[in-house]
């Protein structure tokens, strides 16, 4: 029996005293880490991939909601369903390709087949089975997830049958995926080419990472020389770069800079003043989005924002713009699938200029991403029980959140349940509380 | 001049190898020509590789020699925590076959294994995979005008630079 949790011991909330901490037992403990798969990542809506990336009939991906194999298939009439990956015969695992086309999927053990619905069409030698009469009324189809849905093309699923409605468990954070979606009017797509990584920490360091505008100038000063330097000499074979033409991040920058948005259920953006620019592949369109959407919204499309729909997905649109999946696969060790996000239909120039702003900072293989994981991996060694286990990072910004929205959150219509907004040198930390409210919400059954 | 013979070609990957594995990133760097092409293709969801890098993500594509130059300067900078204490590599090398020959271009494929180990964490990897080099008579010298690096085991634990493919 796995020991027991007492919510007060992990996080630490008292908004009237100014306080929210969090334990570092958080990020190390084992126990803890199972009991997050089986509730958080198994117990409510999780994202599981784009439309388009079964967009024909019969296609299908494949994946996991946290440790169970799922497949999502679009059968013959068109519709995508989601089912978990496993024959009801054995437990095998009845796909193994990552994505593909098929009518029908045949289980490579003892060749139970079932069809592109999820209908078993076939029990392999089934009159000569001798089965009983209790086996016949059993349901020998996949198992379909207990929901599942879309929002304008992102697919989400929840194995748990007892949760809000998708309209509801994204809230007014639907929004932010709407600035996303107005901005490709034909439809968004995963440029080819998936790339995954791994990190020796918890989960929760990319979760509050991708909001962490406060380490960016510490993190990455080796990239942002690089950035200043190519700025000076404009050399043709290097790329241009979004965050290099704004100052929404440097610490002399005057006015509003950006700021922090809380929604229920989880969600958070982190957002900088990126003025539309020839810096960002979007530009091409910076003119027709205008006509379309006013130039206040059109101005928020080209603003940096990192999205993060709890718990497990975040669309980091900055440097370039990059779908991420987190993948828990121990209290110290997760995996991230990583995509470049892009709009269909932009010219091959823009599409260009997006991949190559991508693989500079987003790939792991680039020149930003593995400071962050390295970081990550050191803060995993400072999570060892000790005798002050409180951490100091989710104060700041605490005497500026405020409930509910502000004037740059009205010019798109959003309502988030807090919001801060930044001037120079601010950079909220106050927004990672709605990840641990959502996280204890998730928990409620077993840390309370 | 003639076209490398089968052994030299081989000696010169070898060279290269071995400047890497040294952390002579200057002598390293100096074996390019200043267009060259740098290129390690990702994977797609199929299991077949990226080709077309203007349409597809590459996991590093660099057209001329100044991207790599920003690469060693980000890695010598002092400010990125992730080369503070640089991976100790060993470069391995085989199966070197001369694919083209003429007396001013050669196209070379090989296998190639490197083993890293992580000092900050010790923690050592082997990434593995193949090299297509394209080299180039250039001022009496054969230059490396491509390096095209197939890596097979692309899920990177945690980083992977220049020098540990």
């Amino acid at each position: 029996m796995s020991k027991q949790f007492a919510l007060s011991d992990l996080v630490d909330d008292r908004p009237d005293d100014g306080v929210f901490r969090i334990n570092r037992a958080m990020f190390r403990d084992q126990d803890l880490f199972d009991l997050e798969m089986k509730h958080v990542f198994e117990g409510g809506w999780l994202f599981i991939g784009l439309a388009t990336q079964a967009e024909h009939p019969h296609d299908f991906f494949t994946g996991f909601i946290g440790r169970v194999p799922i497949i999502v298939s679009r059968n013959g009439d068109g519709e995508l369903q989601c089912f978990v990956n496993a024959c009801p015969h054995k437990g095998v695992r009845l796909v193994q390709k990552k994505c593909g086309n098929a009518r029908r999927h045949v289980c490579p053990y003892h060749g139970w087949t079932f069809d592109s619905s999820g209908a078993n069409k076939n029990i392999k030698w089934k009159k000569g089975g001798c089965y009983s009469e209790a086996f016949d009324s059993e349901n020998h189809d996949l198992a379909e997830v207990a929901r599942f849905g879309e929002y304008r093309g992102l697919l989400f699923a929840s194995l748990n049958p007892d949760v809000p409605s998708l309209e509801e468990y994204l809230g007014e954070a639907s929004k932010l995926i709407d600035l996303l979606a107005d901005k490709a009017p034909d439809g968004l797509e995963l440029v080819p080419g998936r790339v995954t990584f791994t990190y020796a920490a918890n989960w929760k360091m990319q979760l509050e990472n991708c909001a962490d505008q406060y380490h960016f100038t510490s993190t990455h000063p080796s990239y942002i020389r690089i950035l200043e330097q190519r700025a000076k000499e404009e050399a043709d074979e290097v790329v241009k770069s979004s965050i290099g033409a704004s100052d929404f991040w440097t610490e002399n920058a005057s006015g509003v800079t950006g700021g922090t948005m809380s929604f229920d259920h989880g969600h958070v953006l982190n957002w900088g003043v990126m003025p539309p620019s020839s810096a960002i592949a979007d530009f091409e369109r910076a003119e027709e989005l205008a006509e379309k959407f006013g130039e206040a919204r059109r101005n928020w499309m080209f603003n940096m924002r990192n999205l993060t729909i709890f718990p497990n997905m975040q669309i980091a649109e900055n440097a370039s713009s990059q779908l991420r999946v987190i993948r828990p696969i121990a209290a110290g060790l997760t995996e991230m699938q990583t995509w470049c996000i892009a709009p269909r239909g932009e010219s091959d120039e823009a599409r260009r200029f997006r991949i190559r702003q991508y693989e500079d900072f987003f790939n792991p293989t680039g020149m930003a991403t593995p400071d962050d994981t390295v970081c990550y991996e050191e803060a995993q060694l400072g999570m060892a029980e000790q005798e002050r286990p409180w951490l100091q990072g989710h104060a700041r910004g605490m005497t500026a959140t405020v409930e509910g929205g502000n004037e740059y959150a009205d010019m798109i219509d959003v309502k988030p349940a807090r919001s801060v907004l930044s001037d120079a040198q601010l950079c909220d930390e106050s927004l990672f509380a709605s990840y641990y409210r959502a996280w204890a919400e998730r928990m409620k059954e077993v840390v309370a | 001049m003639s076209a490398l013979s089968p052994s030299e070609a081989a000696e010169f990957l070898y060279r290269e190898a071995l400047l890497l594995d040294r952390g002579e990133f200057d002598e390293w760097i100096a074996l390019f020509t200043q267009e060259c092409l740098f290129w390690m293709p990702a994977w797609r969801d199929d299991g077949t590789q990226t080709e077309d890098p203007d349409r597809e993500l590459s996991l590093i594509y660099y057209r001329g020699r100044r991207n790599l130059e920003d690469r060693l300067q980000r890695i010598r900078s002092g400010f990125s925590v992730a080369s503070a204490v640089l991976p100790r590599v060993s470069h391995l090398i085989s199966g070197v076959l001369v694919e083209e020959a003429s007396d001013e271009r050669m196209k070379l494929s090989s296998a190639f294994v490197v083993n890293t180990h992580d000092v900050r964490v010790n923690r050592s990897h082997a990434y593995f995979g193949r090299y297509e080099h394209e080299l180039v008579l250039h001022d009496g010298e054969w230059k490396i005008a491509g390096k095209v690096i197939r890596l097979l085991n692309d899920t990177v634990p945690t980083l992977l630079d220049v020098y540990s493919i």
